[in-house]
């Protein structure tokens, strides 16, 4: 593995980064006045409604801060700001330990399954080698994607890593796939409440992610937040963001991102160019795809309930039992190509597609330089937010359709499209909840098969014009395969049964998650679309990607040629 | 903007609404250079003033980093690709481009993306007239942008005494309002032509420009946008003027005329004519009501007067 990421020295910066941080939001911060009586109103709000004890001491001091801030004279008020933009800047600071890295990377999943089976446990205990034996991920765990390309753009400038996100196994996953990969490992941002998950506490802490407290609501905070990712990505740490921002509740492939912290890349990359040492950042979407999910069942409640939509941080789901991580865990285990991570084709941060040695092309093919970007209509590099919150928000569009093409279809998720499509026949103009209510009703096998093949014919079609991907399973099993697949990834793992198979055909028992399942082919025009963002138009399918870098200008034909061609349709349309 | 190098402006298209947007960035003091294929003798001749630079190589107009992109929709894509091997990232290209092309309805400035590395995009739209920036008549005109800057740069480069430019962030919905209106005006124009009395006229022009809004929203646009200067403000200037092509060919078609008389006697190409049944599909495969559109469809294959009326109260 290659050691010269910046990440392996991390510890060492980590102190001049807090510093560097602290220095930057002070200068930006015009009013600290206004910042802090933000920030009061917030915490107090906040703590208000908290019982533990360390909470009401913090409030008490806020409140304290809110009190006294109007009296204050102004050197008073920046010493305050200045020891609380420190504070926040130490405790969103990361840890990165290098063997604690390779540890986790090349022993621990098979550690996590010994854990977890303590069967396993034992027989580790008494011959220690079958650690290395057991590397029993490498199956189950399918990673794939341009991997020679973003191995070589690793080494010419910082990636940051934007993948789907279903689960708060993806963290853990994405680092394993990285490393399966032979990228270097990624600093992150991971919710603070991740850091208590008795389970995932462990991974969270010492791999390079850093602390982000989602219930914090106030500027300074935020403030801080994206100073210091913009910091790392300055020096060139490669990062990982999920940019949906919370997992994904449906199920579905994310169509809308947050980008806060997608944002602070402009900056960090026109930093680099005003200190005349241009480091550029490519953007790799990803897609985590899961034969199950863990948390399906809670996240599919919480999506269809209306309590369920305010709720940003769940703390009490199935990532947090032992028990169901474990039976996940063996479930994964039990199954080749369970998970599939699969990366796209890396994009500059302006949505162009870029080369093996980081150079940007237009969708003409036409070579461009990603600096010319950040000049503004004079030719002077500029930091301007304005300009960078719209080309954000322009990446944003281009990540999603990313994920959308780069989606792998699993035959749970091809099952309960056919199944769910199938209750839609049996009750035409039924509602969500009408079709949802539909339990214990049984399909022949052999419709369901037959809607099955139907339907992959339909994703074969959209895969050859590069919409969509179909998962090894899919692609080379049967009907009935995918549906025996299907029942046997479902069985064992979620508490109630999904389907059942009966003597007269499969039984439909739990339609919440066969919705959840069916979700991940709703952008796509394949499965019912009833999850689309407001404002966007439901169902409409996905966009074939551009031709490959270099194809462009070979298919291009001359403007002449062109402009009487296109005249001429014009024409015989009219 | 004193103490600033100002932005020079590019102009691409010789043609009567590329000179007039070369000249009213003259007048509002910007440097301006035209890239025209054709002779320009009337700027040739004459002083100085108000007179911009002209050239016919995509090369230097690609000097200036403001493009504003003024020919026909229908050699739009071809003119974009050419200039745009003389483009990167630095420049913005803002369109006075009416129309929506290809089946899937895309703007101009999806055209602008594709064709060039620029995502710095804009349009110019509303009221104003090749002829009122000719000479000189004071009149508003909207440009729309995502980018403020682009935004600002446009204001700088146009804004006068004589023309004031209104900016609106949703670049999408000024382009749908621009192309729609050239729709609606048809119809503005087939009513009259039909005699139909002012009250008539209003209901088309109130109903329609609202179902445009709705359409233009399937299509990720603004209300409100149509229902602005770019889209109320817009048709009402179109169908002030006499000789406004759309207004021309609706008024000849209510006459009986066929759609190719029609067309020769507007004498100008009519984006709308193979908008229109395209913005109908759209709306449908949207679920968006349009009997509006509807009935413009019926008018354009050749329905009576009184089919309109009946088609736009029957919904």
């Amino acid at each position: 593995m290659n050691r010269s990421a910046p990440i392996f020295g991390f510890n060492d910066a980590r102190g001049a980064i807090v510093h560097e941080v602290v220095h930057r939001v002070m200068s930006a911060t015009r009013e600290p006045l206004l910042a802090l009586n933000d920030a009061a109103y917030h915490e107090v709000k906040r703590l208000e409604a908290s019982k533990s004890p360390e909470d009401a001491r913090e409030l008490a001091e806020w409140q304290r801060v809110a009190r006294t801030i109007g009296r204050m004279a102004d050197g008073e008020r920046q010493r305050l700001l200045r020891e609380h933009a420190e504070r926040i800047a130490w405790d969103v600071a990361g840890n990165f330990d290098a063997r604690v890295y390779d540890v986790s990377t090349r022993l621990v999943p098979p550690l996590v399954t010994a854990l977890l089976s303590p069967r396993k446990l034992a027989t580790l205990a008494r011959d220690p080698r079958e650690l290395i034996s057991l590397d029993a991920l490498a199956d189950k765990v399918v990673v794939e994607g341009p991997i020679e390309t973003l191995q070589q753009l690793v080494r010419v400038g910082t990636a940051v890593y934007v993948p789907t996100h279903l689960s708060n196994m993806d963290s853990i996953v994405f680092g394993y796939a990285l490393e399966r990969a032979g990228l270097p490992p990624a600093t992150y941002g991971a919710g603070k409440n991740l850091f208590t998950n008795p389970i995932l506490s462990f991974f969270m802490h010492n791999l390079g992610a850093y602390r982000v407290d989602r219930r914090i609501r106030h500027t300074l905070y935020k403030d801080v937040l994206k100073t210091y990712s913009c910091a790392l990505l300055e020096r060139g740490y490669h990062s990982l963001f999920f940019p949906g921002g919370t997992r994904s509740r449906s199920g579905g492939v994310e169509r809308r991102l947050k980008l806060g912290l997608v944002g602070s890349a402009f900056e960090a990359y026109t930093r680099t160019l005003l200190a005349g040492k241009e480091r550029r950042i490519f953007f790799v979407p990803a897609t985590i795809n899961y034969l199950i999910t863990l948390e399906a069942e809670t996240l599919i409640a919480d999506f269809l309930s209306d309590a369920g939509k305010g709720r940003f941080i769940i703390e009490d789901d199935e990532s947090t039992r032992v028990g169901r991580v474990a039976a996940f865990m063996r479930k994964l285990l039990g199954m080749d190509g369970a998970v599939v991570i699969r990366f796209s084709a890396p994009m500059d941060p302006f949505g162009n597609r870029v080369d093996a040695e980081g150079r940007s092309y237009d969708l003409r093919g036409r070579e461009v330089d990603p600096a010319t970007y950040v000049r503004d209509l004079r030719g002077e590099v500029t930091i301007d937010h304005a300009r960078d919150a719209q080309y954000a928000r322009d990446l944003g569009e281009e990540i999603c359709r990313a994920y959308a093409r780069d989606t792998v279809v699993m035959a749970t998720h091809v099952v309960a499209t056919a199944v769910i499509a199938w209750l839609r026949q049996q009750t035409p103009r039924a509602d969500l909840f009408q079709v949802l209510r539909q339990r214990e009703t049984v399909i022949p096998r052999d419709d369901l098969a037959r809607e099955v093949v139907a339907l992959r014919e339909r994703l074969r079609a959209l895969e050859a014009q590069g919409c969509v991907r179909l998962g090894h399973d899919v692609r080379y099993g049967t009907g009935g395969d995918l549906v025996e697949r299907a029942l046997r990834a479902f069985a064992g793992y979620h508490a109630a049964p999904v389907l059942a198979s009966r003597s007269e055909g499969i039984a439909i028992c739990d339609t919440n998650l066969l919705f959840y399942y069916q979700n991940r082919l709703a952008a796509h025009g394949v499965a019912w679309d009833v999850i689309a963002p407001s404002g966007m138009p439901a169902g409409l399918g996905v966009r074939p990607p551009p031709p490959p870098i270099g194809a462009a200008r070979e298919v291009g034909v001359t403007p002449e040629l062109d402009a009487s061609a296109q005249d001429a349709a014009v024409g015989g349309a009219a | 903007m004193s103490g600033r190098e100002r932005i020079k402006v590019g102009v691409v298209g010789g043609g009567p609404w590329g000179v007039a947007l070369a000249r009213a960035a003259r007048r509002a003091g910007a440097e301006v250079i035209l890239f025209s294929r054709r002779e320009q003798p009337e700027l040739r001749d004459g002083n100085g003033e108000n007179r911009p630079e002209l050239t016919r190589e995509y090369a230097r107009v690609a000097r200036a980093r403001l493009l504003i992109v003024a020919v026909p929709s229908s050699s739009a894509r071809a003119a974009l690709r050419a200039l745009g091997d003389h483009l990167d990232g630095g420049h913005a290209v803002v369109h006075g481009v009416r129309g929506l092309t290809g089946d899937e309805l895309q703007t101009m400035s999806d055209l602008v993306r594709e064709e060039t590395p620029v995502k710095r995009v804009g349009a110019l739209g509303g009221p104003v007239q090749a002829e009122e920036l000719l000479r000189g008549m004071p009149s508003a005109m909207v440009c729309g942008s995502a980018f403020p800057e682009v935004l600002a740069a446009v204001s700088e480069a146009f804004q006068s005494s004589g023309l004031r430019v209104h900016g609106t962030p949703d670049l999408r919905g000024l382009e749908w309002a621009s192309a729609l209106v050239g729709c609606l005006a048809v119809g503005v124009g087939f009513a009259e032509g039909g005699g139909a009395g002012p009250g008539l006229v209003a209901a088309l022009i109130s109903r329609g420009v609202e179902e445009a809004a709705r359409i233009a929203a399937a299509a990720g646009a603004e209300e409100r946008t149509m229902l602005g200067l770019g889209g109320y403000g817009d048709l009402l200037a179109s169908i002030g003027l006499e000789d406004r092509p759309e207004v021309v060919l609706g008024r000849a078609l209510a006459r009986g005329r066929s759609i190719e008389d029609a067309v020769a006697e507007a004498r100008l190409r009519v984006e709308a004519i193979p908008l229109i049944p395209r913005v109908v599909q759209f709306a449908r495969a949207r679920g968006v009501q349009s009997s509006t559109f509807e009935a413009l469809e019926r008018v354009l294959q050749g329905d009576r007067p009184v089919a309109l009326v009946e088609r736009l109260f029957a919904a």
